[in-house]
């Protein structure tokens, strides 16, 4: 058997910056000699009460570094440095005390993206759902995170079969909550993620988006709307339109939100709002609807795709990243009051740049159908029919909800003797609509009409012929 | 000597002004501090603090990117596992610390701690077992002892509160899960387990190993009302028999966690997005069909699940995009997914498809006598309307519709397989109505049927089959 034999002169004792202990006093059970004892004197700048360290029978054995709590508190220093219980930490020159770090984190750097160019291939025939997820695919995403939700399942589905061939991962999480936040972590390592998902999975998903909004993480999220509310049905609605526009969980949220009405712009628009995501560093939002998921159709396919870099904010777990945070505390109000002014900036920016619609015969139109996704199809085929009545009939697509694009809107709105709101909703684009005219100040505008249908009943296009044929001064 | 992977000074604490530049925010005897304090030693000691982000949760330690110099990123309330897993799948190399409390992990975010143990990706978890709630103010914790008086059991927790949650056992039951242990911090000996455990806890995930659990029974003065002398006693008295300490799992991984390096590129993706790149489909129409419809022809499909209604309106789509047109196809179910209805909306335009909704058909194909009875009627005037005369026993009549009966599922019966009855549905629609030619609708069955070659014979046998039961009546 050895004995160790301690060499109390040749290895460093403790020392202490008295404001920076707390008292707790678990050095004093920690002390096989009895060195540290309860201290009797309030220390001014804490208001508590630091130990009292007489080293006379001190060891240095460090058992009473092993047990502070404080980073920063009971120390050993180098021999030849300061012992015992050092006064006046104004003075104290960290480094010195503690030694220079061995790695400050290097200035982050961003790695670019790169966009190379795509084989011709012919087209494909396609469902909406599948659409987008190839257009994901092409910018460049390798993560899909999702629960399976009707009628989304699709997109999880394609992206389960496709991701493994290209070393990326889709991975079915426990719930939309563990989704969304599975979503936060990949999006804040800088990487492009997108989950498909329906009404009450997006529901599910709120708390995390006000979370990804408020860290600045982007994400795309594809939402296949359908009947509600609650359970609803399976058919499908555009009723969260306000949701989407007007109610990304808690907190001053905006996101862009693109609304397809074709396969080939499920995959467009895909690739799109992964651009706008990372331009932004915000989510985007993609609303679709049941029917257009489930919708097979001709997708021609791009002529270059996205290799995606690293952001310099992102938290990507290597060196070059490591001096950063992804989070959206701001503890003292006026940091947060400063937080939620750049938020803003950020979305009169989106609100300035990124207005997207799509007008169909509205250059004489006297009526004017506003509808998007689906129901706008429906309503394309009633200007058809309309037209061949003699009708000067439009459609105005939004493809943004949200800006609403009001800038397109206006010089039609000058022309219109009707606007006609084509919807599978309780009016909640309308409400868009009349929202952002107030907001232009656009002070004339004519009377607003509307087809609505509900519970995934699509507005048929007999029926909107109908209500435009019904209007005052059409049939003249 | 060094302070493991702690910044130098904390410069998000209250900007770092002051005191709060070197120290915690940390009541004094909270067990939080030396828990971090060995996680910073650790990281520093395994050499990975420039590969670890740490992911702080909601709680006390919501705070934990104040001080530990690595990656971090502050998740939602309990969330924190899987903010990790999103970090991990992002960067394979990631060395993830999910940081939580006892709110936190046992109860808010009980879905994601399971899910993410069971799943097993290589994580190291740090829980912080104080028995309360510390940043709210002291209310019960699922971890909160039988009897005890919090802010919201004042009464004591009893029997409406259910028994304290032992994670540490539960996780240990999980399979993913390959190393967990419960330390304390109350004396030196425990102390240095509780080192030895999270640096055990990170080393296996440099290692690749799995999911490894590191429970803390820590101190919470402030909200359990004593000194920290006194709490640490409680704590011995009180929490060790509820939670015993040690490891209560430690074994090898049925097999190491295998990192991977996404794939982008461009010939790759086209073969893997387009099956192959597609191939140029042959054109065998000379004109839309304007016979049929001016420059839109819509057709229905109708029948129950199983019938095929949704195959034969796809290969219709995808002859008529082949053939140039635009072409859609819309299905609808009932939820049932077998028998149920399933309606398919099929449209085919000489430009551009309006509305893909076919309320109103030019062509109808019936697979069953509701079905028939539900659409026959909608039909366009002088449209066509298709059934399957092998199970409508009583077929209506149509005015003004061309109507053929087929017996769809007895010819495709005798063929040897029933499931073929949509493919002579199709020829008997070519062959009525000249939609698009023969070969077209060939073509489209050839491709759909690329990767089941063996099955083209007997579709093709079927769609001769169908044609013939048209031309002769």
């Amino acid at each position: 058997m050895t004995t160790k034999v301690s060499k109390p002169k040749t290895r460093p004792k403790p020392f202490l910056l008295p404001s920076y202990c707390k008292g707790c006093e678990r050095c004093i059970e920690a002390c096989p000699k009895g060195c540290i004892t309860p201290g009797k004197e309030i220390n001014p700048s804490t208001g508590l009460v630091p130990v009292s360290l007489s080293l006379d029978a001190c060891t240095a054995c460090g058992l009473c570094v092993n047990a502070c709590p404080e980073p920063y508190g009971l120390r050993l220093t180098e021999v030849g440095g300061p012992e015992g219980v050092q006064s006046d930490f104004e003075l104290q020159d960290p480094r010195k005390l503690f030694g220079p770090r061995k790695t400050e984190a290097p200035k982050p750097q961003t790695i670019p993206d790169q966009m190379l160019p795509f084989p011709d291939c012919e087209p494909l025939v396609t469902k909406g759902t599948y659409a987008s997820a190839i257009g994901a695919i092409l910018a460049g995403c390798r993560h899909v995170y999702g629960y399976p939700i009707t009628p989304s399942t699709e997109g999880a589905e394609l992206m389960a079969k496709l991701q493994p061939l290209l070393d990326g991962v889709f991975f079915q999480a426990v719930s939309e909550v563990a989704t969304v936040n599975m979503m936060y972590g990949t999006g804040g390592a800088g990487l492009p993620v997108i989950t498909f998902t329906s009404s009450p999975g997006f529901s599910l998903m709120l708390e995390g988006i006000s979370y990804m909004i408020g860290s600045e993480v982007p994400g795309v999220f594809v939402n296949v709307m359908r009947g509600g509310p609650g359970l609803g049905n399976i058919a499908p609605e555009q009723a969260d339109i306000k949701l989407m526009c007007r109610g990304l969980g808690h907190g001053n949220t905006q996101a862009i939100v693109l609304a397809p009405s074709t396969p080939q712009e499920m995959l467009d628009l895909t690739i799109k709002a992964f651009e706008l995501s990372f331009k932004y560093r915000n989510p985007v939002l993609i609303a679709a609807d049941g029917y257009l998921g489930q919708m097979t159709g001709k997708v021609t396919l791009p002529k270059v795709m996205r290799k995606p870099g690293i952001p310099d904010w992102a938290v990507y777990g290597d060196a070059a990243h490591r001096g950063n945070l992804i989070c959206s505390i701001c503890l003292s109000e006026a940091d947060l009051e400063r937080h939620n002014v750049h938020l803003n900036e950020k979305y009169e920016r989106m609100i300035a740049a990124e207005q997207l619609s799509d007008s169909y015969r509205c250059d004489d139109a006297e009526v004017v159908l506003v509808g998007t996704n689906t129901p706008s199809r429906m309503a394309k085929g009633a200007v058809a029919t309309l037209r061949a009545q003699g009708i000067k009939a439009g459609l105005f697509r939004p493809i943004t909800l949200w800006p609403f694009p009001v800038s397109a809107l206006k010089p039609i709105l000058r022309k219109a003797k009707h606007l006609v709101m084509v919807e599978a909703s309780n009016g909640q684009l309308e409400d868009e609509m009349r929202l952002a005219i107030s907001k232009a100040e656009i002070r004339e505008f004519p009377p607003i009409h509307a087809v609505r249908r509900l519970g995934g009943i699509l507005p048929s296009q007999e029926e909107i012929v109908a209500k435009v044929l019904s209007l005052q001064g059409v049939r003249s | 000597m060094s302070v493991g992977a702690f910044y130098n000074k904390f410069d998000r604490h209250a900007n770092g002004a002051g005191i709060k530049g070197q120290s915690t925010h940390y009541c004094p005897g909270c067990g939080h501090g030396l828990a971090h304090k060995f996680l910073a030693e650790s990281i520093e000691e395994l050499g990975i603090q420039d590969r670890t982000v740490a992911v702080s949760p909601v709680g006390c330690s919501v705070f934990l990117y104040y001080y530990l110099d690595v990656g971090n990123t502050q998740a939602a309330h309990g969330r924190a596992p899987v903010v990790g897993l999103g970090h991990k799948f992002a960067n394979p190399e990631t060395m993830v610390v999910s940081y939580q409390g006892d709110g936190d992990l046992g109860s808010i975010g009980l879905a994601e701690i399971v899910s993410s143990a069971q799943v097993g990706v290589p994580m190291t978890v740090v829980f912080i077992n104080n028995a309360i709630y510390g940043m709210t103010g002291g209310q019960m914790a699922p971890t909160t002892l039988m009897g005890q008086k919090t802010a919201t059991s004042p009464h004591g927790r009893g029997f409406i509160n259910g028994q304290p949650f032992k994670i540490a056992e539960m996780i240990a039951g999980l399979d993913g899960a390959i190393y967990v242990e419960r330390v304390a911090l109350y004396n030196a000996r425990e102390r240095n387990k509780a080192k030895a455990a999270i640096k055990k806890g990170l080393r296996l995930q440099t290692e690749k190993k799995g999911f490894s659990f590191i429970e803390v029974l820590a101190e919470c003065p402030t909200h359990l009302k004593m000194s920290p002398v006194d709490t640490t006693k409680w704590l011995i008295e009180n929490m060790l028999p509820m939670f015993p300490l040690g490891v209560k799992k430690d074994v090898e991984p049925k097999e190491l966690f295998k990192t991977f390096v996404p794939t982008h590129d461009p010939e790759k993706v086209a073969n893997i997005v387009s099956e192959g790149r597609g191939e140029k489909a042959p054109r065998f129409a000379q004109k839309f069909p304007q016979h049929l419809a001016k420059d839109d022809v819509a057709i229905k499909l109708a029948g129950s699940g199983g019938d095929g209604a949704q195959t034969a309106g796809m290969l219709i789509t995808r002859a008529g995009i082949n053939e140039g047109y635009d072409a859609t196809h819309i299905p609808s179910y009932g939820p049932e997914s077998r028998g149920g209805t399933s309606y398919a909306d099929v449209h085919m335009a000489a430009e551009e498809v309006l509305s893909p909704a076919s309320p109103q058909p030019h062509i109808l194909i019936a697979f069953n006598q509701p079905s028939l009875e539900k659409f026959g009627p909608d039909v366009a005037p002088g449209g066509y309307i298709f059934y399957d005369s092998s199970v409508v026993t009583k077929a209506p009549k149509f005015d003004g519709r061309k109507v053929y009966g087929v017996p769809f599922s007895r010819i495709a019966k005798d063929l040897g397989k029933l499931v073929v009855k949509n493919i002579v549905a199709l020829g008997a629609l070519q062959a009525a109505t000249d939609i698009l030619p023969k070969e077209s609708f060939l073509a489209a069955i050839r491709m759909a049927l690329k990767s089941k070659c063996a099955m083209i014979p007997l579709n093709e046998k079927a769609f001769d089959w169908g044609i013939k039961a048209v031309q002769e009546g």
